[in-house]
């Protein structure tokens, strides 16, 4: 849970680039990824958007990142959840909540509740900052599909991995190297999830999309939807700012 | 001479005979009354330890809830299905139930919050009655739950702690509050053991913006004659076909084996406890027979036919079992009623182990009823009546001579 | 005459009453040594079957882990402390377990639950329920790091099958949160839901790295005894211990006071049915020596009158109840001695009358009704039923040092 900047586009995609220093193809174009998403620290505003069967909702959110393991995120809107912060630092979550002014830390227990009410768990934001270490990198398709140049990664979790899929899928855009989309697989290698990017525009400095949305496989009319509004990198982001007073702000 | 006449003389002066032989069988008689009762006691007993705790005799909900408890398998016209069945003569109560994040300190857990109608809710089960520290809910206090004991540990909260609850609620928002220990729960249910958050049904619906519908209906039968299965049949005749309707037998298939296991057990032992009777009294007409066979004898010698002795002492043996039935059956009744009001603390007898722990009623209860009366005194005139076959032919058919030297 | 010869031909003046009453007096031996057997041995299977499923019939862990157990309390040096239980004479096993709370992941779904950790080397089919209850796939081995054994109701949930993956995340030592990855290698099927549902076997040492402990670091010592009534005595044993001041010692019955709780309720429940029963074998040795007594008043009046004392015909009579409970007894032994051999080797099955499903390989129940007693029992019922017998011949040899010589003459 690298704060909301990293923690879907940089973190799902960008991370899994090959931690030594090989120099195959694969390991340079990830590489370029990762640095054309990662910064030394961020800032972002995000809106989220979640529909499911039983409602409609949205949220807007900023969040701060400092290197891999610090991420402290608040929702902005709506009013009733107004205030309410995530801190991520190391393997600590700690949640803070102003309707009763209390700061609690998630344990493994929780792992599985849903994410503030969206198609990820907070499972999926603690296993992000680790995707790096826990997958293998081929190029399994490049040229023209369906219209457009691509380039696919396949990423398969290495035997240690903690990792549930059975494989990932990235697509990205051949010269500029933009996600398209990326595809979880079970591991009976059926889908179980797609995350679509979409909407590309200057942010931060560059070309990035800024809309990304998350569908679960077995419920297709069903999605969570991000939409970046701001994001700002490299800012001069004290330690301190990722402590558990900052929390309550 | 009218034989009963005859009988009744002969009874009255074997006196001491008589009031030994007939004290035996009224003894007999009075502990099978009180142990059938006991037995009886044992099979509501077990049955309300099971039911009505937690379960229920019927349960109904959405099909597929109990396999995925989800928030929004929900009976959305709860109400008037509740209205429906109380109108049938049950009684009803709606639970809602959620799931989140409960805190306390540096510790947390899951847990499943049950939100439970505090006006209904005793109508069904005895849930209100199993906390073992602290007070049950209370409609007037907005933050007071009450929860298991092994979730109290896992926290390590004591009564009046800080507990924050974190969820989701049905419109996708966050579900935050406090709340304060008001109680700790016995071992009810497992599930309500580790994870159990109890709380008034109108606090949890605000808290999970749930305004209405149920998860759960809980029914009982009113009336405890009824056969369970009828019940679910009228249940299933009120409602929408679409519901899953089921009896606690169906919803705790193993418990209710090990129940009819324990009953099968002591009928097992009611049947040796009627054997030992059948002991007492045999041997108890045996010995009044044959100890007046000398009596027999002369009587055989003035000419009296056999099939009159048989009947003079069926007739005797009629009357002592009349005498001693009336006798137990009133002693019997009497220690049960007692045992029905004040029941057998096994507690005490059970090495001194504490049983503040688990729901199981320590307290044994008899249960008097006319079958529990009857069938031990019936049980008695058949016993006695086979018993005195053999010696009553044995002094029918007696030679007089050798019933006069017989010893 | 020697009062004792008199007292036997008196017996055995009354055949038939005599017989009858001593197998009333048997009947009692063969139903106190069936009830009392299936509790003996029931109980015992329950206590052990839970000792199995966990911590042991001693279990040696952390200060206050067993109030509010956490990831956070556990032994160090547990090979040491294990050394030193293991060569307790009433010791029949130690082993070295972690115990916690996981959530379990798939790629289709979590499910909270709970783990035990165990060291494949010190468990086997006596000492571990679950590896009994295996129904597919393998138990752990010693080189199984990468392993996990779950419930089938848990691997059904999670909709995985032997080989699949699963992702266990827990607690560590600091607090923090900790995932690791683990391949599906068995499923067990204990018949209990909450056990199949919930409950995983992971390899000890693994589970160390993931947590954070050193080698010789778990959260307990589970100690199993040979004889589980043995438990309160070996935890005063090892209390006293010096090696173990700074540990915690529990036994059974403070670690599963619900198992402790229903065992003494069945047990109460059990005791209060028996002595009805003893009861009535009183009621029916009463009934007989006082009729005996009534019948014999003209016999006492003369043995008066030709100087017997009071107390020698209370003493006679007291001698005939001896000689009948003795009677009886040894009817008793004969004849329950083949029916206890029996019951404690073949039993009788009642698997037809459970029904399918029930049982599941017998783990958690026996679908056999067998009995067993455990030597105390058998002294208790021995001398229980004779006390009983001597007890209810009191009243009526009583009576017989009361009898006036000249009234009793009268009555003929």
């Amino acid at each position: 849970m690298r704060s909301l900047v990293t923690l879907i586009m940089i973190g799902l995609l960008a991370s899994v680039f090959p931690a030594n220093a090989d120099k195959s193809r694969v390991r340079t174009l990830l590489n370029e990824i990762d640095d054309m998403w990662r910064g030394q620290s961020s800032y972002a505003i995000t809106t989220m958007q979640v529909k499911t069967r039983h409602y409609t909702r949205s949220m807007k959110l900023e969040g701060w990142s400092k290197g891999k393991e610090k991420t402290l995120f608040r929702i902005i809107e709506p009013l009733r959840e107004k205030g309410t912060a995530t801190l991520k630092s190391a393997n600590h979550i700690y949640t803070y909540l102003p309707k009763t002014d209390r700061t609690i830390k998630l344990t493994s227990g929780m792992m599985m509740g849903s994410w503030m009410g969206s198609h990820l768990t907070n499972d999926d934001l603690v296993k992000e900052a680790r995707l790096e270490e826990d997958y293998d990198a081929t190029i399994s398709f490049e040229g023209v599909r369906d219209g457009q140049d691509i380039m696919e990664f396949t990423l398969i979790p290495k035997i240690d991995a903690a990792v549930v899929w059975g494989k990932l899928q990235l697509i990205i855009l051949a010269d500029s190297h933009i996600p398209v989309v990326e595809y979880y697989y079970d591991e009976d290698m059926l889908l179980a999830r797609t995350i679509s990017f979409s909407a590309i525009k200057t942010l931060g400095g560059r070309q990035r999309p800024s809309v990304l949305r998350v569908v679960p496989a077995d419920k297709p009319d069903e999605y969570t939807e991000f939409v970046y509004e701001q994001l700002t990198f490299d800012l001069d982001l004290s330690d301190s700012l990722f402590s558990l007073s900052s929390l309550r702000k | 001479m009218n034989i009963i006449t005859l009988a009744a003389r002969n009874v009255y002066r074997n006196g001491h005979r008589s009031v030994v032989t007939a004290a035996a069988m009224a003894f007999a008689c009075a502990m099978m009354i009180v142990f059938a009762s006991l037995i009886e006691g044992f099979v509501k007993g077990s049955e309300q330890n099971i039911v009505a705790m937690n379960s229920g005799d019927i349960q109904i909900h959405r099909p597929g809830y109990r396999d995925d408890p989800d928030i929004y398998s929900l009976m959305i016209d709860s109400a008037d299905l509740c209205n429906r069945i109380r109108q049938a003569g049950f009684a009803t109560s709606e639970r809602i139930f959620a799931f989140g994040l409960l805190a306390s300190g540096q510790s947390s857990s899951g847990v499943q919050l049950r939100g439970l109608d505090l006006d209904f809710e005793p109508t069904v089960t005895l849930l209100n009655r199993q906390v073992m520290l602290g007070d049950w809910l209370d409609k007037t206090d907005h933050h007071g739950v009450v929860i298991g004991k092994k979730l109290a540990r896992l926290l390590d909260v004591s009564l009046g702690d800080e507990l924050v609850f974190v969820g989701q609620t049905a419109d996708g928002y966050m579900a935050n509050d406090t709340f304060y220990v008001r109680g700790i729960m016995r071992t009810v249910s497992s599930a309500i053991d580790n994870a159990g958050v109890l709380m008034s049904k109108s606090m949890l619906r605000e808290l999970i913006a749930l305004p209405e519908g149920a998860h759960e209906l809980v029914v009982m039968r009113t009336d405890s004659m009824m056969n369970l299965e009828l019940a679910s049949q009228k249940i299933k005749a009120l409602i929408r076909s679409d519901l899953e309707i089921l009896n606690w037998r169906q919803l705790m298939p193993i418990i209710s084996r090990f129940i009819e296991t324990a009953h099968v057990q002591t009928l097992i032992m009611m049947l040796f406890t009627y054997i030992a009777v059948a002991s007492v009294v045999l041997n108890a007409m045996l010995m009044s027979v044959f100890e007046r066979i000398h009596e027999f004898g002369i009587m055989k010698a003035i000419g009296v036919r056999p099939w009159q002795i048989v009947r003079l002492v069926y007739a005797e043996t009629f009357i002592m079992t009349i005498v001693a039935s009336v006798i137990g059956a009133l002693l019997g009744s009497g220690i049960t009623w007692y045992l029905q009001n004040h029941g057998i603390d096994m507690s005490s007898l059970a090495e001194g182990i504490s049983f503040s722990g688990i729901a199981l009623d320590p307290v044994w209860y008899a249960s008097l009823s006319s079958e529990s009366v009857l069938t031990p005194v019936i049980f008695l005139f058949v016993i006695a009546a086979i018993a005195v076959i053999y010696p009553a032919i044995k002094v029918a058919v007696i030679h007089p001579v050798d019933a006069v030297h017989h010893h | 005459m020697n009062l004792n010869t008199l007292a036997w031909r008196n017996l055995w003046r009354h055949k038939r009453r005599t017989l009858i009453t001593a197998s009333s007096i048997a009947f009692g031996v063969l139903l106190a040594v069936t009830f009392t057997g299936a509790g003996d041995y029931f109980y015992t299977r329950m206590i052990d079957a839970g000792a199995n499923m966990g911590m042991g019939h001693i279990t040696v862990a952390a200060p206050d882990y067993n109030r509010a157990p956490s990831s956070k309390k556990y032994l160090h040096q547990a090979g040491k402390l294990r050394q030193q239980v293991i060569n307790i004479e009433e010791v029949a096993d130690v082993v070295a377990r972690i115990h916690g709370q996981a959530m379990f992941a798939s790629a289709r779904t979590s499910i909270g639950g709970m783990f035990i950790a165990i060291d494949p080397k010190q468990e086997h089919a006596d000492n571990n329920l679950f590896i009994k209850a295996m129904v597919s796939g393998e138990m752990l081995s010693s080189a199984s790091e990468k392993d996990i054994v779950l419930g089938v109701d848990l691997a059904r949930k999670l909709k995985v099958d032997l080989g699949k993956k699963v992702v266990y995340t827990t607690t560590d030592n600091n607090g923090d949160i900790v995932s690791a990855i683990a391949r599906v290698s068995g499923l067990f099927q204990t018949g209990s839901s909450e056990i199949d549902g919930a409950m995983a076997i992971l390899p000890l040492n693994t589970v160390q790295k993931v947590l954070g402990y050193q080698q010789d670091e778990v959260s307990v010592l589970a100690v199993t005894l040979h004889d589980q009534r043995s438990s309160h005595q070996m935890r005063d044993t090892l209390q006293n211990m010096a090696e173990f001041e700074a540990v915690e010692v529990l036994n059974w019955q403070q670690t599963q006071p619900d198992l402790a709780g229903m065992i003494a309720v069945d047990k109460s429940s059990n005791y209060i049915s028996q002595l009805l029963i003893a009861l009535l074998v009183a009621a029916g040795i009463l009934n007989t020596m006082l009729m005996s007594v009534l019948e014999r008043g003209r016999e006492f009046g003369v043995m008066m009158a030709v100087g017997m004392s009071p107390r020698n015909l209370f003493l006679l009579v007291m001698l005939e109840s001896f000689w009948l409970a003795v009677a009886g007894l040894i009817i008793g032994i004969v004849v329950t001695t083949p029916w206890y051999l029996f019951m404690s080797q073949t039993g009788i099955d009642l698997s037809e009358y459970y029904g399918e499903g029930f049982s599941f390989g017998g783990v958690l129940l026996d679908s056999v009704f067998k009995i067993r007693l455990f030597k105390e029992s058998i002294m208790a019922i021995l001398i229980g039923l004779f006390g009983l017998a001597l007890l209810s011949g009191a009243y009526p040899a009583w009576r017989a040092g009361q009898i006036p010589p000249v009234e009793s003459l009268k009555t003929i």
